[in-house]
């Protein structure tokens, strides 16, 4: 008998894979922006003097101040060990194209309207999605299922974008019913009123739908697979024959099936932060999308970092709780690695 | 003689697929006696499992019954709906244990839970009861009672079977019908599972076995009857001891001839294979349909199809062989 307890075990070894993920993790984001021919200082300088006719040697003197100033002229072993000391210490630098603001305030003020588009509506796109999956499999070789399926079908296939720029043209521009763009109205600022609730919600409602639609399409065709599937194995058979009701059965039946599911949402919810990045750009919804755009259109290192440090290190930590919700679900995978 | 616990009476059921009707089950006349362990033998793919589909009244499509009755203490299942079926037979007068216990049950829930979802839809029985009346009868069965409440994998392959074979008779039906239940198993846990499944017949937990397999020594050991069945249709069927001790037909001596037996001349025969193939039940051959792999083929054999005929002592065979207007 091991004296510490499998579980933190199992926790211990899937947390080590992690820690070593991000760390390769952080040398490739360290990396490939620098690989980007220019430099985040010149963009933002030829911006600044665009319109004022300065002496040269002002601006000179202006790029090498800054380039001191953001550590930019240091050799690059340098600049990785700033980097990452820094980065222990809780510190993401300072924006450069948004200077002097901090990229952590940056990256707070715009992630809650991502996490708060996102969340939602990847687990209404998954719970619709495998109940209606569920359904049509339940129902093969039906009318139900003749006419889902190919719903399915199309909706996965639909770029979420196009879908948004429907959404956009056909309800925003043309009919008016909502908004054009932004997360709330300019003339208000975030308030916890009913007025400014509903306001939001209205704006709210075209880049959710979007990703919901889409969404459903992809969920439900993995899940009517999985039941199908699911629904031709023995245990089926055996049950019924023992003598349980259709009801008990699609139990099981829907149960084991979504678990291959489980993993899919944890890992949607990474990459969707990043994908979400053209829907906040059609409706200009104020989210980390938006942001990241805005960073890698000025090469501006610090925030590019640390845009996907906060979106990379969502996704890590999402696998993990997945790990744990795994194991908690599958009886197998609990007793292989974590011990009843 | 009393009236037989299950009667299948001119049962046809096919496969009807684009591609054409597969009649996995052609004619078939068959009886389980009260107090008797009924074999059902033949090759892989005969329509041995299709036929016990048929008698348990599990018809899904692409399956369909052509004709014929089922009668169950005399009441034909063929007339009740799958609702009612499911209701009144399955578990309760009938019960089945699958052909691979490995994945009969559900991977995800503890033994007692699908016992607790099954029992409580025939009884009335709360889950404190099914609980000690699933406790009782495994020990009644000489199985650890803490299986039960195990999820399936933690089992090996024999007790699987066992705790299925005891759970799938907690409300002692009638018959039992079990399919290759065995097949699976080493040679030592098979006896185990054999064992308590006639343990269980002497106990009356239940009247009567109908037990499907390919293994005839298998069958052998345990039947009072067998039927032997050959592409879709009853080739020969008697007293097993009889059947066994001179089989009548080419199919049931090639079939005898294929495994070992303890006997000296199995040695000195050695092992002989059924040349050929089983034939495709989408298109059988014309005549009798052992024909084409028969090694005493007449041109009869070619062009009509042997009746299944009685030929006394209870037996029946379905060979111009034996035919006594043929022969004479």
């Amino acid at each position: 008998m091991p004296i510490i307890s499998p579980f933190i075990i199992y926790i211990l070894r899937k947390g080590a894979f992690i820690i070593a993920t991000f760390f390769a993790f952080l040398l490739v984001i360290f990396a490939l922006p620098r690989a980007i021919p220019g430099n985040p200082v010149a963009a933002l300088l030829t911006q600044i003097f665009q319109q004022a006719q300065a002496n040269p040697d002002t601006v000179k003197a202006v790029y090498r101040k800054f380039l001191e100033e953001f550590g930019l002229n240091k050799p690059l072993h340098e600049q990785l060990f700033d980097f990452i000391s820094r980065l222990m210490g809780g510190d993401l630098g300072t924006s450069i194209a948004f200077y002097p603001r901090k990229v952590a305030d940056l990256v707070a003020s715009y992630l809650p309207w991502t996490l708060g588009l996102l969340i939602p509506a990847i687990l209404v796109a998954w719970a619709i999605g495998n109940l209606l999956g569920a359904w049509a499999a339940y129902r093969r070789r039906t009318r139900v299922d003749n006419a889902l399926l190919p719903v399915f079908l199309v909706l996965s296939q639909v770029p979420y974008y196009w879908l948004a720029m429907i959404l956009l043209y056909t309800l925003a521009v043309t009919a008016r019913v909502f908004p054009v763009a932004g997360a709330y109205p300019p003339a208000m600022s975030p308030s916890l009123t009913s007025t400014f609730i509903l306001a939001m919600l209205h704006h709210y409602t075209l880049p959710f739908l979007s990703i919901v639609i889409v969404a459903i399409g992809g969920w439900a065709i993995g899940m009517r697979v999985l039941v199908i599937y699911e629904l031709r194995s023995d245990y089926v058979e055996y049950s019924e024959l023992l003598g349980l009701s259709d009801k008990k059965i699609l139990g099981y039946v829907f149960r084991n099936s979504i678990l291959p599911q489980v993993t899919g949402l944890a890992l949607s919810m990474g990459t969707v932060m990043g994908g979400a990045l053209i829907t906040e750009l059609v409706f200009s919804y104020p989210g980390t999308g938006y942001l990241l755009f805005r960073a890698l259109s000025t090469l501006d290192y610090p925030l590019i970092q640390g845009t996907f440090i906060i979106l990379v290190s969502t996704l890590l930590v999402a696998n993990l709780i997945v790990d744990i919700l795994y194991a908690y679900i599958d009886p197998r995978i609990r007793v292989s690695y974590v011990g009843d | 003689m009393s009236e037989p616990l299950l009667l299948g009476l001119g049962l046809r059921a096919s496969y009807v697929l684009r591609i054409g009707e597969v009649r996995a089950v052609d004619g078939v006349d068959i009886e389980v006696p009260r107090d008797a362990v009924v074999g059902l033998a033949g090759e892989s793919g005969c329509g041995k499992s299709t036929l016990v589909n048929v008698l348990l009244a599990n018809i899904r499509p692409p399956l369909r019954i052509k004709s014929g009755k089922i009668l169950l203490d005399g009441v034909d299942l063929l007339e009740m709906s799958r609702e009612e079926v499911r209701k009144k037979v399955w578990g309760v007068k009938v019960s089945y244990v699958p052909q691979s216990a490995l994945n009969a049950l559900n991977p995800t829930k503890r033994i007692i839970e699908l016992v607790k979802d099954a029992i409580t839809q025939h009884t009335p029985a709360t889950d404190q009861e099914v609980v000690s009346l699933c406790k009782r009868r495994l020990e009644e069965l000489n199985l650890p009672t803490d299986s039960i409440h195990k999820y399936p994998h933690e089992l090996s392959g024999g007790m699987r079977q066992r705790v299925i074979i005891a759970i799938s008779t907690l409300l002692n039906p009638r018959l039992l019908v079990v399919d290759e239940p065995t097949s699976a198993l080493d040679v030592s846990t098979q006896k185990q599972v054999l064992k308590m499944m006639l343990d269980m017949k002497r106990n009356r937990i239940i009247d009567s076995i109908l037990f499907v397999t390919h293994e005839l020594p298998v069958l052998r050991q345990v039947s009072s009857h067998v039927y032997i069945m050959y592409a879709g249709k009853i080739v020969e069927y008697g007293p097993a001891d009889s059947v066994f001790f001179n089989p009548l037909h080419p199919y049931t001596k090639a079939l005898m001839y294929s495994v070992m037996t303890p006997e000296p001349e199995t040695r000195e025969r050695g092992l002989v294979a059924i040349p050929g193939e089983p034939p495709s039940l989408l298109m059988p051959p014309q005549g009798c349909r052992f024909h084409p792999r028969c090694p005493y083929v007449m041109d009869i054999c070619r062009s009509s199809e042997p009746r299944l005929v009685p030929v006394g002592e209870g037996r029946g065979v379905a060979c111009f062989l034996h035919h006594s207007e043929v022969a004479s």
